[in-house]
């Protein structure tokens, strides 16, 4: 173990960053593509706070965590553009705002 | 032999009824001539056979002769049969039901010629015959209640016979409507009476109730009252009265039968015929009396002042019926049932009279344009004048012996009787002015009008028969009635010489007096509704009086109930959840961004909430 460990505050700090920035990205583009991504990036955002808060208490669960939320975005990733490829296939459009056919 | 004639009783009632099922059930399609034959024809026989009735009960020396058709209901201790009694009394009502109505329905025969519904008017002219004459002949209640509303609804077809015309359809509801309280009362009273004494049979319950009842006794008083309120729906006493004058919309001999001569005499009948029960009770007489001479009075002020030739008859027959029930009240038990013969003569000789020259003038009613008839309408004029006269009670017409009576007996009444006196005789007064009013204006005066005399045979000899009737009706009595009434029978009041000769003369000065007044009076086409002329013009404002505090809050009520509130409240109930649903709706745009935004911005407040109160 050598070298200045990083204070916990920061880490968090930016993951609260990297996940701001991911809400902010879904929030704002309208590709579902981009959105996948942003949503990617505040998946790997929790995945950080998880791995910082592990090697800050020296316990395993937090690289146990992050597996799972690995094996989340994975299948996550799987569905989506098995979803997207159909929304393409049907609407020839992947703008978000274009496909609100389940409005009240 | 006697028996033979008295079975023909049977087929009195039964001929009109025959009559009415085939005019019915021919819909209309027979020609005029064999439509009138049956309609006349059936009442004609049926006329015939109630002389030939008469004739052998009179030989008989019977008091009562009893015809059973069947038994009708038997529940229990109650056994209702249709049953015909025939007394005295019955002789009377069923003489002048079949004889006065077979005259006037030869006169209509005429009158309604080429009308539309000519079928349908003889169809509802012998059902009312029928029904009028299971009135006066039923035993029971049962049977009388049901000739009673029988009547009643062929009054109401009768009148509303020109339906084309929403006006006449008022009319016919209101004269139903109105008569429908009285039957109410009466309907009651007959309940009250089966609970009481557990009969309906009449006779015997009179019997019944005089054994038991003692004199004043309040639940005869209660029976009576109520009997009393079913008499003032159907004779139209105030203040039941407003339907009769509305009740002329009908054709001229419709009023001249039903609202002259027999329907509105049912409640003179009923309570002659129940007489025990008022003897008991002297409140429920007296009552009898005083709505009598209110009615008298005021109907006979509301006949001065009519334009409708029809409504002057209308008011003199509520003013003349006014006198029969305060005959009643007074205990003039014959001289009223007397009085109800000789008006139905009169009057029926006047309302068919009037039709004539209505119909000369081409329906035209308004007598401020007529004038002038009686040489272009003789045989009218003339009937008209000998009606006039006995609705005035001259001397030696029919009406002069039956007034007289009542007057004269009214006065021997303790307590109450001079002053009694002096309104009916004040009325008699008006009654032979507004008579004589009636006469100038139609048949007197210049001409404002072409006249066409369209009377045929069977116009004419009606009116000629009726005015021989008005005329000597009265000469020879009525002592039919006698061993059936309790005062036994007329011409039982001595009084001074001075009192016989000043009620004689009554009618007298009254002619004396209208014809100075309207002399040479220029009857004004645009007659004023205000003030006191109108006042009694509309007949002291019953109507308004029953519109404002009757009829109009129904009505508002009614609109009211129309619009469901209750069903309002439920609605209320809807309308919110609905409103909520769109507001809340609204937020399901269908946007996923939107979607997320909301949840984070949702979870941001979790923990925000979580820091704060954590």
């Amino acid at each position: 173990m050598t070298g200045t460990a990083i204070a916990l505050d920061h880490v968090l700090l930016l993951a609260a960053t990297l996940f701001v920035i991911g809400l902010t990205g879904v929030l704002v583009r309208r590709n579902v593509i981009f959105m996948l991504m942003s949503l990617e990036i505040m998946l790997n955002a929790c995945g950080l706070a998880f791995v910082a808060a592990g090697a800050r208490w020296a316990e395993p669960d937090g690289q146990i965590m992050y597996m799972l939320v690995l094996s989340l975005a994975a299948a996550e990733a799987a569905l989506a553009l098995g979803l997207i490829l159909q929304l393409e296939r049907r609407f020839r459009s992947l703008d978000i705002d274009a496909i609100n056919e389940l409005s009240g | 032999m006697s028996g033979f004639g008295m079975e023909l009783l049977g087929w009195v009632p039964v001929l009109p009824l025959l009559g009415f099922v085939v005019l019915f059930l021919t819909e209309g399609r027979l020609p005029d001539r064999i439509v009138a034959f049956v309609g006349a024809g059936s009442v004609g026989l049926a006329a015939v056979f109630t002389l030939l009735v008469s004739l052998a009960f009179m030989e008989s020396g019977q008091a009562a002769y009893v015809h059973t058709f069947w038994t009708w209901i038997a529940v229990g201790d109650l056994t209702v049969n249709i049953r015909l009694y025939f007394d005295g009394l019955a002789m009377v009502m069923t003489g002048v039901i079949t004889g006065v109505g077979f005259l006037i329905h030869l006169y209509a025969t005429g009158y309604m010629a080429g009308e539309t519904g000519y079928s349908r008017f003889f169809a509802y002219m012998n059902l009312f015959v029928f029904a009028m004459l299971m009135l006066v002949l039923g035993d029971n209640l049962l049977v009388l209640f049901l000739g009673w509303e029988g009547v009643g609804l062929c009054s109401y077809l009768l009148i509303g016979f020109y339906h084309e015309k929403p006006e006449n359809g008022y009319a016919a509801r209101k004269a139903f409507v109105v008569t429908r309280v009285g039957d109410t009362a009466m309907a009651l009273g007959l309940f009250l009476m089966f609970r009481e004494l557990g009969t309906i049979e009449i006779q015997s319950a009179l019997i019944l109730a005089t054994d038991t009842w003692p004199e004043g006794s309040s639940i005869n008083t209660v029976i009576a009252c109520l009997l009393l309120g079913g008499a003032m729906g159907k004779s139209a006493q105030v203040p039941l009265q407003t339907w009769l004058p509305d009740a002329m919309a009908g054709p001229t001999p419709v009023s001249a039968l039903i609202h002259a001569a027999t329907m509105v005499t049912a409640g003179v009948y009923l309570i002659a015929r129940t007489h025990d029960l008022f003897l008991l009770s002297q409140t429920a007489q007296l009552m009898v009396a005083v709505i009598g001479l209110l009615t008298l009075f005021i109907a006979a002020c509301s006949a001065m002042t009519q334009t409708d030739l029809k409504r002057i008859l209308a008011y003199s027959t509520m003013s003349q019926i006014g006198y029969m029930f305060f005959a009643l009240g007074v205990g003039a038990w014959s001289a009223a049932i007397f009085h109800l013969m000789t008006h139905a003569f009169f009057k029926a000789l006047l309302f068919l009279s009037a039709g004539s020259v209505i119909l000369a003038l081409h329906h035209e009613q308004n007598v401020y344009r007529m004038g002038g008839l009686r040489k272009a309408l003789p045989v009218p004029f003339f009937c008209m004048t000998i009606g006039s006269a006995a609705l005035a009670a001259l001397p030696l017409t029919s009406g002069f012996y039956s007034k007289d009576e009542i007057l004269l007996i009214s006065f021997d009444l303790p307590q109450y009787g001079p002053f009694f006196w002096t309104i009916a005789g004040l009325a008699a007064l008006l009654t032979s002015m507004y008579s004589l009013r009636m006469m100038m204006l139609v048949f007197f005066g210049e001409q404002r009008n072409e006249a066409h005399d369209h009377s045929s045979w069977n116009m004419t000899l009606p009116l000629v028969v009726l005015a021989m009737l008005a005329l000597g009706g009265g000469w020879f009595g009525l002592s039919a009635v006698t061993g059936v009434l309790p005062d036994g029978g007329l011409g039982n009041s001595n009084h001074g010489t001075w009192l016989v000769w000043l009620t004689a003369a009554i009618p007298i000065i009254g002619v004396l007096l209208g014809f100075v007044l309207y002399r040479n009076r220029q009857p004004t086409e645009g007659t004023e509704e205000t003030g006191l002329q109108g006042f009694l013009r509309r007949g002291w404002d019953f109507d308004r009086l029953f519109d404002a505090t009757l009829v109009n809050p129904f009505t508002r009520f009614a609109n009211l109930v129309r619009n469901e509130p209750i069903d309002q409240l439920y609605n209320l109930i809807v309308t919110i959840f609905e409103t909520l649903n769109k507001s809340i709706v609204r937020t399901q745009t269908g946007q996923l961004r939107w979607y997320a935004a909301n949840m984070g911005f949702g979870l941001a407040l979790v923990f925000l909430l979580a820091l704060v109160l954590g």
